[in-house]
């Protein structure tokens, strides 16, 4: 296989399974915390993300290869690539509840809420740190996005059993969830010895 | 009439967040000016005390150098030999480092200059401590295609941190191989 | 504006971790050393007071239909502040935590205090706000950094302490390494929350107690 290929199949995996945004890498626990209750509002969570995180990634790079750097305006990126993420949200706000407004009213507060989900801003600077070309940074946002959703719709299901089983009170609310989502992390570890490439 | 109040009051909203990314911009600008040249020159030299280390005397930069592992960041070159800046993928991102190999193909030394391993485990391979320098001096004096233990090769791995050594192996066998090109 | 309530409100009540369960992105990503949990704290606390102050000052001239979007704007000026300065005067901190600075500018905390509070109040009263909320973040940030350390590497003060080593207090070999990695820091995180509610309810069955 081509090795550059090669490479973008290596992005496309460690974001999913080594390297799992949320699992191992931390970002965007808070939208983790608070959706993943039911099945299919998680699965519709999860794809509005990763649209996002993809064009996010897109828009935030060329944003920083066409003007900040040319500039010298380095130090703008977090300025900048905020803005470019609140504007990709507020438009596909804008077009989920005019051409899908069923998954608009189930995701609620969520959706403006992916403005400030790490994950997205946390995709769009690791890229450009890493100095990824345009195409390897728009996989490696997409395929971030397709592990946080593959960590969210199996932590809604998790959840959906844990809910309904007895807890001591302290422990009820985010302490089990969070104990919850630890074993799952501790699943994703297993995947740390795949070699990729 | 209506029409356009509401497109005057958005343009006056627009304008708004306009004034105040300016003010912001022209902050930035402000303290990116102070501080950039600080920044610009602990980078430099950062990169120079890793090349002293493992190649004395440093060297100078190479232009052209051919690299098929997309590992290798950059070449010094001096009568002694050269430091080859790598920048393998480790358990937690990219470890940044200088290996300094001989024009023979053999390792001088190696130099953590940045990684984000995890603190008591894989940063262990970067720490001035007694078990860091062991770690490090392994590769001394040895070619290329060298492996972990576990993968049938001679370099004893960091406790607990396997995939921060193999990560480093897979940097000086890359660092070596460009070398070797060099010719 | 009530300083000792609102410390005991940042601390304990209205803890913007333990309590609010905000900005739990940095709390689980970089609580690996003592080093890492008292810089983050001090770089938000930092960025809350100077954010608060502002939006503060200046919350009777943004327009509410893009104050959200002014919040932002004027926090990432803030954190690249911040970002930059420690880039140039504290070098190891800012590799040390990495992405997760500029990353404060999505921390629920930041911008939720800008919006709950301090485009409400007065400037001194935001100030004093954005001082405790960051005090109660910076305390739960130290413990969580303590408890890993301790049960995952077995030092105390890493990066800070020892030259950089920390204290050793479980002997090598000894500690799980798994505190130190994800799942150690769910885990830890669960049970401090789950150790922080009991505590609460036992303070406020007391007060109920108390007032028979």
């Amino acid at each position: 296989m081509d090795g550059y290929l090669q490479s973008l199949l290596g992005i496309l995996l460690s974001a999913i399974l080594t390297e799992n945004f949320i699992l191992v890498k931390f970002y965007g626990i808070c939208p983790f915390m608070g959706v993943s209750k039911k099945i299919d509002t998680a699965l519709g969570m999860g794809m509005a993300v990763t649209f996002v995180m993809a064009l996010a990634s897109a828009a935030c790079w060329a944003v920083d290869a066409l003007v900040l750097q040319p500039l010298g305006l380095g130090y703008m990126q977090t300025v900048a690539f905020i803005l470019v993420i609140a504007s990709i949200v507020q438009v596909v706000e804008m077009f989920l509840k005019k051409s899908v407004p069923a998954l608009y009213k189930a995701l609620g507060i969520f959706l403006p809420l992916i403005t400030t989900n790490c994950a997205v801003l946390g995709v769009a600077l690791v890229n450009v740190q890493k100095q990824y070309d345009f195409l390897r940074s728009v996989i490696n946002g997409a395929a971030g996005g397709l592990g946080f959703t593959l960590a969210i719709v199996l932590f809604a299901s998790v959840r959906e059993r844990v809910d309904k089983a007895d807890c001591p009170e302290s422990f009820r609310g985010y302490p089990i969830t969070l104990i919850a989502a630890g074993l799952l992390a501790m699943a994703f570890m297993g995947f740390s010895g795949l070699k990729i490439g | 009439m209506r029409k356009q109040n509401t497109a005057l009051y958005i343009l006056k909203l627009a304008l708004t967040l306009l004034v105040i990314t300016a003010a912001v911009a022209a902050a930035l600008a402000g303290v990116n000016a102070l501080t950039a040249p600080r920044i610009a020159a602990i980078t430099e030299q950062k990169t120079k005390a890793a090349i002293e280390k493992v190649l004395p005397g440093g060297g100078e930069m190479l232009e052209n150098y051919t690299d098929e592992t997309g590992l290798v960041t950059a070449v010094y070159a001096s009568e002694s030999g050269y430091a080859v800046q790598v920048a393998p993928s480790g358990f937690d991102g990219e470890i940044l480092m200088m290996v300094g190999v001989d024009k023979d193909g053999n390792v001088l030394g190696i130099d953590i200059i940045s990684h984000t391993e995890t603190a008591g485990l894989g940063a262990v391979a970067a720490a001035d401590s007694a078990k860091g320098e062991a770690f490090r001096s392994q590769f001394v004096g040895l070619g290329d295609g060298l492996a972990v233990e576990k993968d049938g090769g001679q370099i004893d791995s960091l406790t607990s941190a396997t995939i921060t050594s193999r990560a480093v192996v897979t940097g000086v066998n890359a660092a070596v191989e460009c070398v070797k090109n060099l010719g | 504006m009530n300083f000792k309530k609102q410390l005991h409100e940042g601390l304990l009540t209205k803890n913007p971790v333990l309590a609010q369960l905000l900005g739990l992105c940095s709390v689980l990503a970089i609580t690996t050393s003592l080093f890492n949990g008292l810089g983050m704290g001090l770089s938000v606390t930092i960025i809350l007071i100077c954010s608060n102050v502002l939006i503060s000052a200046l919350r009777k001239v943004i327009p509410s239909q893009i104050r959200i979007a002014a919040y932002i704007v004027i926090i990432a000026g803030f954190v690249t502040v911040v970002d930059l300065m420690l880039q140039a005067f504290l070098p190891e901190l800012a590799e040390s935590l990495g992405v997760f600075i500029p990353l404060i500018v999505v921390n629920c905390i930041v911008l939720g205090r800008a919006e709950a509070f301090a485009s409400k109040n007065g400037v001194l009263a935001s100030a004093v706000d954005g001082l405790c909320q960051g005090i109660g973040y910076t305390v739960a940030l130290v413990i969580m950094c303590v408890i890993r350390e301790l049960l995952g590497a077995g030092t105390f003060g890493g990066g800070l302490l020892n030259g950089g080593e920390g204290i050793r207090i479980i002997p090598e070999g000894y500690p799980a390494m798994q505190m130190v990695m994800p799942v150690g820091g769910f885990l830890t995180l669960g049970f401090v929350i789950a150790g922080f509610q009991y505590l609460t309810t036992r303070m406020r069955d007391k007060k109920m107690e108390e007032a028979k």
